[in-house]
């Protein structure tokens, strides 16, 4: 070790003009320096920081032979470097330099002089004793990366990118919007000179887009910055376009095949566009994008994972045919659906917050009753021209064996459906009653499964009584699906269920069903609470009993049966007896006479969630009876499989992988109702789906968990955001018409009326767009180029560069708080940027300036400082308001020749030639009102007051209140902090004023650097500003990127980390919490060691070290100590 | 310790004033940047708080307070960046346990934990600075001298 040499400390005090002076005696600090250990030479001077300042010190040390040195004057963060540079002018290390703030700390914020000067002596004793143990530290040289990310693509970002493309550098420009050009691209004119602002700005766009230093991500955001100056790495996130970005020619034809209809947010919702957009006719990239915020609450509520948005939408534009191939495209059976699908959709549907839910099922019906109509039964899709040879046996041809059937055949799959009963359907055409179901329609239904190639063949059961798996296997199937339903009714297991007269559901409907005729008497109980029960109950009616009860030992709400049905079958006179449950049947000669009861009570909850029904004791009661219809649930025909190597749950459900629906056995697959047990019609066609894809999996020999089942899936949109951002009047759906109760009851025909295409027309329309694109695709039929990819995920880009532009611009102030200005009160009051676009060619009203009914406005109020000086709102005035506000008074009077009321409170026009604006303004005869506006109201108090827009404000010059008059009103808003500047700020690692700007180094001297090196900022991000500054701090900043990039190599913070590895143990806590992972253990050497290229010098490791092994160097506990004394000794 | 302020210091105490003297350890990006902000501002506050900057607030081994105790200051303050808002990810948040068992530690050894105060202050909040400064000397006015001043435990 080299033996320290004695510290020689010089110590200059500096006046600060008189900005230290004033409040401490420079003097005595000083005289108390000279005297303090190690001090060598004190001196003071007038500005330290001044040439001469900084030649005092370097004189002193080569004169003195300093060897540290303090000085004390204002922040270390304004001269730091300044005096670490001298130093190293004069051939002393720079770290053995220490400053003491006497300015910032002492002389601004104390009162008394007196304790000002005592403080400005602690801090300068605490700056001599912590220099005098400084080390030297050698600064880390590290090479610059020449690449440049500019962030945000508004004209600051363009400009600054275009700028250092020219200078020949990368330039990675990052835009979260689908097009570049920012807020500037929706100008119309610009002041002063009332050039149009599209014509100076879209050859810049066309220059960024066509650049080839620039490497464009539009739709994109930077997820992620770590490293430091010179070495960033970036990772920037780029949104799914659905649209491919090298093959979109920006035709447009696309959006011709849209539906969906949302708010145009460039245009700020004055009109609307379509899912599939491009912000405007000169976007850069000239490239269409669909604006896909998710999947819609409906879509994913539907256990058959069916697009219902979808088919509702191409419904609103009459796409009916295409409609029902969209439908096809996930379920089959659209027109039994129709009739009777639970529609889980419309218990999620948006709408349920905005008047009632879409009638979905309703839609469907329609869509489905209107193909069979209009194109017939035939199959929506086209079968592949050549058959595979791998064949599949379904077993069960009810909803799922079908739909497996139907979505392997139309892959070209050769598919046999074996059928136990006489015809195929299954419980549609069994156990769902005519009324509800018609069963001549399940036969179109199952015609389409049979155009598709499918090969039914009826009274061949597989399992109970037919043919076994293995026989299936020995004719040639490669893999086997079981559907084969819940058939089996359960029983009480009471005493007389034996007795004639007593019925289970399934067999009583399918009787019935058949057109058998079943006797069941007058007096008609039903056993259950669940559809089947409701079914076989509403069923006995139309047979003809005249008293009909349903007997549930729970009570209403904890019935399974749909609310709907249950109401439908109150209204046709079925009474419900709840709490109410069977012990025992009573007959005469083996006829039924007498169901005995007992009353039940509620306990707790029990494994259903459902709360448990406990019987009375003794409230057993008899009652005379014709009939019961047992209806206490179903399981499958499984024990026959078991012998077969199939695993059955204890329900007496098939055992299924849940997500690939494989048995335990090879080649062996089970869906529907004998997996889960009696549930949906669109579960089972769901499952049977799901089936259908796992099986080809299987046959072609791929892994079968390979990638999920939906391989396209997103999450819900968020509801109460979909209602922010739609607009929406509340409406009523469509009311469904049904027969009359009391004539329904007399026959089996159909209860309720399919919509009228009118009616269906409308109801489609109430649909709010919840997902954005609706996902029908259109647009892919459209597209010639074939650009379209719906299935287009996020991706990740990494970059590397050595410095950052940070151009995130600003957003507009939202009036609607200021509730007096009537801003979405009174339509014609306008914000300043809508009325750009109003003003605007390429906008709303192709730049004519009218009023919502057509007219032209005679009177035109503009009030000033909207969101601006104004404590309630924003307190700095936003600088470009006054400005823009005299150009539209110019183009309004100008377009219209109406009369042009400026309401202001100043008015700023500090610019060049801006002054010589407003003098034009004001003899172009435009009306200056020098006051605050109280209020725009439309209570008129005179006859030319009428049918107005009044605006109250005291003119503050003429000293009295004016009321005036007015067609239209803009509100000339400030600007504010843009959405999102607070995590650009965290990401970059700069930070934001009390008004959420970023904070510059320096507001004089560096104005487009931050607190973080290699970090600048340019334009409006940095505080409100009119397009030629922010031009010239895009260029700044571009300027200091180049600069930066020219030094090849920069000095950085030598204060990082060390670790002692005589005295680490490894117990490699520091390693733990190292943010960045600079610390890694040494095995070998059982220490851990500091990767300084990547410490940032936090000194968290230090402060946890448990025995001080880790020191931050140059805030060592040893300087900190000394610096603590200093303060307090 | 200094003449002059002593007796300075001495005068006030026989008015029956106490002045306490209060050191605090500022992170340097926001908290620091918020003491020249109430600078520039010219916001006055009392004179009791010596600061002394550190990269960041985690840096501030509970150590530090310690020694600050036994060596005459009647408080401690420390102040980093808002949670969420650390310049170096998330050790502001390592301050704040930190600070808590340092809170404890003083307790068990007699002391007021008081007198140890974690302050989150933003670059921009110039005014909070201030406030702190000056709420947090008039607390530890209340609390009187430090009694482990010049205690020779360690």
């Amino acid at each position: 070790m080299i033996r320290r040499e004695e510290p020689r400390i010089g110590v200059y005090i500096c006046h600060c003009g008189i900005n230290i002076s004033y409040k401490v005696d420079v003097e005595e600090v000083v005289d108390f320096a000279s005297k303090l250990e190690h001090v060598v030479v004190a001196r003071d001077y007038k500005f330290m920081c001044s040439n001469i300042g900084q030649e005092l010190i370097i004189n002193d040390i080569k004169e003195y032979g300093l060897n540290r040195v303090v000085v004390a004057s204002c922040s270390p963060r304004m001269h730091e470097k300044t005096f670490r540079n001298a130093c190293k002018k004069a051939g002393l290390n720079p770290y053995l330099f220490q400053m003491a703030s006497i300015r910032e700390l002492v002389s601004w914020v104390t009162e008394d002089e007196r304790e000002a000067t005592e403080k400005a002596k602690d801090y300068v004793e605490a700056a001599v004793r912590r220099v005098a143990k400084h080390q030297p530290l050698e600064p880390r040289i590290v090479d610059i990366n020449p690449n440049v990310l500019v962030i945000g693509g508004g004209i600051a970002g363009m400009q600054a990118a275009l700028e250092i493309a020219e200078g020949g550098k990368t330039v990675y420009l990052v835009e979260r919007e689908p097009s570049i050009g920012g807020h500037m691209a929706k100008f119309d004119k610009t002041f002063p000179t009332l050039d149009c602002a599209a014509c100076i700005l879209t050859p810049k766009m066309v220059s960024v887009g066509q650049h080839e230093n620039i490497k464009l991500f539009t739709y994109s955001e930077v997820e992620e910055v770590s490293g430091y100056i010179g070495n960033f790495d970036v990772k920037i996130k780029k949104k799914p376009r659905y649209v491919l970005e090298d093959k979109c020619t920006g035709c447009s034809e696309c959006i011709k095949g849209c539906p969906v209809t949302l708010p145009n947010e460039f245009e700020y919702g004055m009109m609307d566009r379509t899912a599939i957009y491009r912000s405007f006719p000169q976007a850069v990239p000239n490239v269409f994008v669909i604006d896909k915020e998710g999947f819609s609450p409906c879509r994913n509520a539907c256990p058959a994972g069916l697009n219902a948005h979808g088919y509702v939408k191409l419904v609103s534009v009459g796409k009916y045919e295409e409609a029902f191939k969209l439908i096809m495209e996930r379920v089959i059976f659209p027109a039994s659906l129709g009739r009777a699908c639970p529609a889980f959709c419309e218990e999620e549907c948006t709408r349920c917050l905005a008047g009632g839910h879409v009638q979905i099922r309703a839609l469907k019906r329609f869509v489905a009753d209107w193909y069979y109509e209009n194109v017939g039964v035939k199959l929506p899709v086209e079968l592949p021209d050549v058959q595979k040879d791998k064949r599949v046996a379904v077993v069960g041809a009810g909803p799922a064996g079908l739909a497996c059937a139907y979505y392997l055949a139309i892959q070209g799959y050769p598919v046999t459906v074996y059928e136990a009963l006489e015809k195929p359907g299954g419980m549609l055409r069994y156990a769902i009653p005519e009324y509800r179901l018609p069963n001549q329609l399940v036969d179109k239904e199952i015609e389409l499964i049979k155009q598709a190639g499918v090969e039914i063949v009826c009274n061949t059961p597989v399992g109970e009584g037919g043919k076994s798996i293995d026989e299936l296997f020995g004719e040639g199937y490669k893999a086997v699906f079981l559907a084969i339903g819940a058939h089996r009714d359960r029983t009480m297991g009471i005493p007389g269920e034996d007795l004639r007269g007593i019925y289970t559901s399934i067999g009583f409907l399918r009787r019935v069903n058949r057109g058998e005729k079943v006797e069941l008497g007058d007096k008609v109980f039903v056993v259950g609470g669940g559809n089947s029960a409701v079914d076989a109950a509403r069923v006995a009616l139309r047979l003809g009993s005249k008293e009909v009860t349903i007997l549930y030992r729970r009570s209403r709400v904890e019935m399974p049966a749909f609310p709907e049905e249950v109401e439908a079958a109150e209204e046709e006179g079925v009474k419900l007896q709840i709490l109410t449950n069977p012990v025992a049947f009573h007959g005469e000669d083996g006829k039924l006479s007498e169901v005995e009861c007992v009353r039940m009570e509620l306990g707790e909850p029990d494994e259903s969630g459902r709360r448990r029904p406990i019987p009375i004791e003794g409230s057993n009661f008899k009652v005379p009876a014709d009939s019961v219809i047992l209806a206490i649930g179903q399981a499958p025909e499984s024990s026959v499989f078991k012998q077969e190597g199939l695993e059955i749950n204890r329900d007496g459900t098939l055992w299924v992988d849940p997500e690939t629906l494989a048995t335990n056995r090879e080649g062996v697959f089970a869906g529907g109702d004998a997996t889960k047990g009696p549930s949906t019609i669109v579960e089972a066609i769901g499952l049977g789906r799901r089936a259908a894809e796992y099986i080809r999996r299987y046959v072609e020999g791929e892994d079968l968990r390979a990638k999920p089942y939906e391989e396209h899936w997103l999450e819900t949109v968020d509801k109460e955001e979909v209602l922010r951002r739609r607009r929406y009047t509340v409406s009523p759906p469509t009311s469904l018409v049904k027969r009359p109760s009391h004539e329904r009851i007399k026959d089996f025909k159909e209860v309720e009326a399919t919509l009228s295409e009118e009616a269906a027309l409308a109801e489609a329309k109430r649909c709010l767009d919840c997902a954005g694109c609706c996902e029908c695709r259109q647009c892919e039929l459209l597209c010639e180029a074939q650009a379209i990819d719906h299935h287009m995920k996020e991706e990740i880009v990494e970059v590397k560069v050595g410095s950052i532009i940070v151009a995130t611009g600003f957003k507009t102030f939202d009036p609607t708080p200021l509730i007096q200005y009537g801003y979405k009160r009174y339509p014609e009051v306008y914000t300043s940027i809508e009325f750009e676009r109003i003003n605007n060619a390429a906008g709303p009203t192709e730049g004519q300036i009218r009023m919502k009914d057509g007219r032209v406005p005679e009177r035109v109020a503009i009030i000033h400082c909207v969101g601006s000086r104004d404590e309630n709102t924003n307190r700095y005035c936003s600088r470009v308001c006054c400005m823009y506000s005299m150009k539209f008074a110019h183009l309004v009077r100008e377009k219209t020749g109406a009369e042009v009321f400026e309401f202001y409170i100043d008015i700023r026009a500090p610019g060049k030639m801006y002054e010589e604006f407003y003098n034009r303004l004001q003899e172009e005869g435009t009306h200056f009102i020098r006051g605050k506006v109280a209020e725009v109201t439309d209570v008129a108090m005179s006859p030319e007051e009428e049918g107005r827009l009044i605006v109250v404000a005291e003119d503050t010059l003429a000293g009295k209140v004016r009321r005036i008059p007015v067609d239209m009103v803009i509100l000339s808003v400030g600007l504010q902090a843009a959405d999102g500047a607070e995590e650009v700020a965290h990401l970059v690692g700069i930070s934001q004023d009390q008004d959420g700007w970023f904070i510059e180094l320096h507001p004089k001297l560096a104005p487009v650097s931050t607190a973080s090196d290699g970090v600048f900022i340019a334009g409006c991000c940095q505080g409100p500003k009119d397009i030629p500054d922010t031009v010239s701090q895009a260029s700044g900043a571009a300027a200091e990127a180049l600069s930066l990039i020219m030094r090849g190599q920069v000095e950085v913070e030598a204060a990082t980390s060390y670790i002692d590895p005589e005295v680490c143990v490894g117990c490699q806590q520091c390693k733990r919490i190292c943010m960045y992972s600079a610390i890694d253990y040494d095995p070998a050497r059982g220490v851990c060691v500091v990767n300084e290229a990547i410490c940032k010098g936090c000194g968290l490791c230090a402060a946890t070290c448990p025995n001080k092994a880790v020191t931050t160097k140059h805030f060592n506990n040893v300087e900190i100590f000394s610096e603590l004394e200093g303060i307090l000794l | 310790m200094k003449v002059e302020e002593e007796r300075m210091k001495n005068e006030r105490e026989t008015e029956g004033v106490f002045e306490p003297k209060i050191v605090g350890f500022l992170c340097y990006w926001c908290s620091y940047t918020a003491a020249d902000l109430a600078g520039v501002s010219r916001m006055k506050y009392p004179p009791n708080l010596r600061v002394m900057r550190v990269m960041c607030s985690s840096r501030v081994d509970p150590v530090f307070i310690i020694k600050a105790l036994l060596d005459g200051a009647d408080g401690v303050l420390v102040a980093g960046c808002h949670p969420g808002d650390c310049h170096y990810q998330k050790g502001n948040y390592y301050a704040r346990r930190k600070i808590a068992l340092t809170k404890r530690l003083l307790e068990s050894l007699g002391l007021e934990p008081e007198r140890v105060r974690l302050s989150w202050i933003a670059a921009s909040e110039g005014p909070r600075f201030a406030e702190v400064a000056k709420e947090f000397t008039e607390r530890i006015r209340q609390l009187g001298p430090n009694p482990a001043k010049g205690a020779l435990f360690l």
